[in-house]
């Protein structure tokens, strides 16, 4: 295992360097520069342009320049923005990632959670009028056009019904006097959602060893009861007090983008669960496990929906970068400032040191994301031996 | 005399299809005693597995109980609810299925999916406790007891199969039913198999209904037999006397099908024809159009009923009234 990761961890170094050469000639290739507006402006003396290309090396050939931005990546120079001069593009990541990573996770895991579910009651409701209700709706939330419901949501829940914020993360009226910037309230959510869940998959892990099942379903209910006095407790208290009405705002603009894109983001899983699951039910073990005298649920869920999340986790896997790069249309539709916009507006202006580190960042998150899934595939499936040659 | 353990009575049982009702199960009744093995052969197609299901009432979405009793040890099966039939499952029967390569769950490792059972029926078990009984039932069949930590792709087929009667055995069950478990097995595996069923059944004292299509697995197996025909059973009796005297003409053509090791090589006799679709509602004898021992004082218009011959020997009335 261990060998495997390691080999793959050095095919994973040769497939970032050349997507780090191509996705920098790809740029390069862009006519025109971020600089070219100089020459339009009349009242800058004629070598201005020309002394600005000198200062950022872009008069210098491709080749060289190529040579030169692989090197520095490597020694953790990432350059400076081109349009935001003084800043570092880790800096402009620093200052978008955690609005992104706090959207996206929420929404990655809320699609899924509720697109597994949907998917598995689905197919042990085979037949239905309710299931195929479901179907058809969710065939018709995956075929939908996402701008467009996006938009319409938007309409309805924050113009016709004034429910909901139109756009952006936060009312900057309430901000004026705050204390701190939102990336620190950002922060503090994420770490708070982090601690969350490891509390929750630790008192999983302890309680799996339990032998009796009731007992197992009280403690595990227990924890959850603890999680929530604990929040209560950790919100009302300290430094958390004082960043609660911010971060209660933050979230009131979550609610809209994690509601429209979970709508549009389960049906996959759902559809795709529904299927697998189906064909899990045939099995005999299925029936092993009704002539044992198991629970329906327990058979739903530990049998056929055990069994039928391998390819449901693949797929997962492939829209799981979101979580980084914030998927551009949501970003851009809800007005909200991450990754995402990040990407588009420095591709749109050429700033390539910003747009380079950006597309590496997200680069090298798909690929260890990759490398999780497939060492994680040998826990879903024993059948699948991750093996040292091939 | 020891007492009844399942007293089945006029069970009958149907598939609703979309071309009409499929009568799998007709009239079927039988007695399994404590510490009694009984064997049900047949054709494949003639209702064994059916009969097998409905014991349980695992029975497909579309099948229906249409009448008759299933009791367990005095206890009504037919018209329970679900909650009450999950636990006589496996406490009270339990099964081993026809194919036992797939009887288990891939991603499970072997011993949690016996230990499930176990959990299932006696709650208040601990972890030890579980482990010490699962570690002796693996004892019992001639297994390791380092298997349990195995997942189910990691056993050969005869592991596997092994792993299954001692997962239909792991809480403690009245009843165990053996629905063709040597199938998919090679003959040198099955005849272990087959040894390590007897044995446990013996020393368990358990009651037990064999399922085959192979009449002589169930001359080594059981005390008493039924032999079914569409659905019905056409004769039933102690094993040995059956053997020794078939009375009816199925019976007659199912033994003279089988080869003999010993004697002269004899041409194999086979039976024409298929068994009828039991679509259609069958009147009188349903054997009579492949009945090779048709005469003309043959009653084939008589419904079928099972009158007594010999002693606990019964035969379905076309045959008995000819012999």
């Amino acid at each position: 295992m261990l060998e495997y990761i390691i080999r793959r961890t050095f095919q994973m170094t040769i497939v970032f360097f050349l997507f780090l050469i191509f996705s920098y000639l790809l740029f390069n290739a862009i006519p025109g520069n971020a600089f070219s507006s100089l020459l339009l402006n009349p009242n800058l003396p004629p070598d201005a342009y020309q002394r600005v290309l000198e200062i950022y090396g872009l008069d210098k050939p491709l080749f060289e320049r190529t040579q030169m931005y692989i090197v520095n990546f490597f020694k953790g120079d990432f350059g400076y923005s081109y349009k935001y001069f003084p800043k570092t593009p880790i800096e402009l990541i620093a200052e978008r990632l955690p609005r992104t990573l706090m959207l996206f996770s929420i929404v990655n895991i809320v699609a899924f959670y509720t697109g597994f579910f949907i998917g598995k009651v689905l197919a042990w409701r085979r037949g239905s009028k309710a299931e195929t209700w479901i179907t058809v709706t969710s065939v018709f939330s995956y075929t939908v056009f996402y701008p467009w419901f996006a938009l319409m949501m938007l309409w309805v829940f924050g113009y016709k019904l004034g429910w909901l914020p139109i756009g952006k993360f936060l009312f900057p009226e309430k901000w004026y006097d705050a204390p701190f910037d939102s990336d620190v309230v950002f922060t503090s959510m994420i770490k708070f959602t982090v601690v969350v869940s490891v509390i929750q998959f630790i008192a999983y892990l302890v309680t799996r060893g339990i032998e009796s099942l009731s007992l197992r379903r009280n403690l595990r209910f227990g924890s959850l009861l603890a999680i929530f006095i604990g929040s209560y407790f950790y919100w009302n208290n300290g430094e958390a007090l004082i960043q609660k009405p911010y971060a209660s705002d933050i979230a009131y603009h979550m609610i809209l983008p994690v509601m429209v894109v979970t709508v549009v983001a389960f049906a996959g899983t759902a559809l795709l669960t529904r299927t697998t699951m189906m064909e899990v039910l045939k099995e005999d073990y299925i029936l092993t496990a009704r002539a044992k005298g198991i629970s329906q649920k327990r058979i739903r869920d530990r049998h056929a929906a055990r069994t039928a999340l391998l390819p449901v986790v693949t797929s997962f896997i492939f829209t799981i970068v979101t979580i980084i790069d914030g998927s551009v249309l949501t970003e851009q539709i809800f007005s909200w400032p991450g990754m995402g916009q990040l990407l588009l507006q420095s591709v749109l202006e050429e700033d390539i040191p910003v747009a380079m580190a950006t597309f590496s960042f997200v680069g090298v998150f798909a690929l260890i994301a990759h490398l999780l899934a497939d060492v994680s595939y040998s826990y879903l499936d024993p059948r699948i031996r991750i093996k040292s040659q091939g | 005399m020891s007492k009844d353990v399942l007293v089945v009575k006029d069970l009958n049982m149907h598939y609703e299809t979309l071309s009409g009702d499929v009568s799998a199960v007709k009239n079927v009744s039988f007695t399994v005693k404590e510490g009694e093995s009984f064997g049900l052969v047949g054709e494949s197609g003639c209702g064994k597995t059916s009969v097998a299901m409905s014991l349980l009432q695992l029975q497909a979405d579309n099948a229906k109980i249409s009448s008759g009793s299933i009791k367990l040890d005095g206890l009504e099966m037919v018209g329970m609810s679900e909650s009450e039939l999950r636990e006589v499952r496996w406490d009270g029967i339990s099964i081993v299925f026809q194919g036992a390569m797939n009887a288990w769950n891939p991603v499970i490792k072997v011993g949690e999916q016996i230990r499930e059972a176990i959990r299932e029926h006696y709650p208040d078990n601990t972890k030890v406790e579980n482990t010490e009984k699962i570690a002796s039932l693996f004892k019992m069949v001639g297994l390791d007891s380092s298997i349990m930590d195995r997942f189910p792709h990691e056993l050969s087929g005869g592991m596997k199969q092994r792993a299954v009667i001692a997962l239909a055995l792991s809480c403690d069950p009245k009843l165990v039913i053996a629905d063709e478990p040597t199938t998919a097995l090679d003959v040198v595996i099955q005849d272990q198999i087959l040894k390590e069923i007897k044995k446990v059944q013996e020393l368990l004292g358990l009651s037990l209904i064999y399922i085959s299509h192979d009449i002589a697995v169930i001359a080594e197996m059981t005390d008493k037999m039924a032999v079914m025909y569409a659905g019905s059973i056409v004769e039933k009796g102690p094993t040995s006397e059956i053997f020794a005297n078939p009375q009816h003409s199925y019976t007659q053509s199912l033994l003279a099908s089988t080869p003999s090791v010993v004697g002269d090589k004899v041409k194999l006799n086979s039976l024409e024809g298929e068994p009828p679709s039991l679509i259609n509602q069958i009147d009188g004898c349903s054997f009579a159009p492949r009945c090779p021992n048709r005469t003309t004082t043959c009653h084939p218009e008589l419904d079928m009923e099972l009158v007594e011959v010999g002693p606990e020997h019964f035969v379905d009335i076309c045959s008995a009234n000819r012999n």
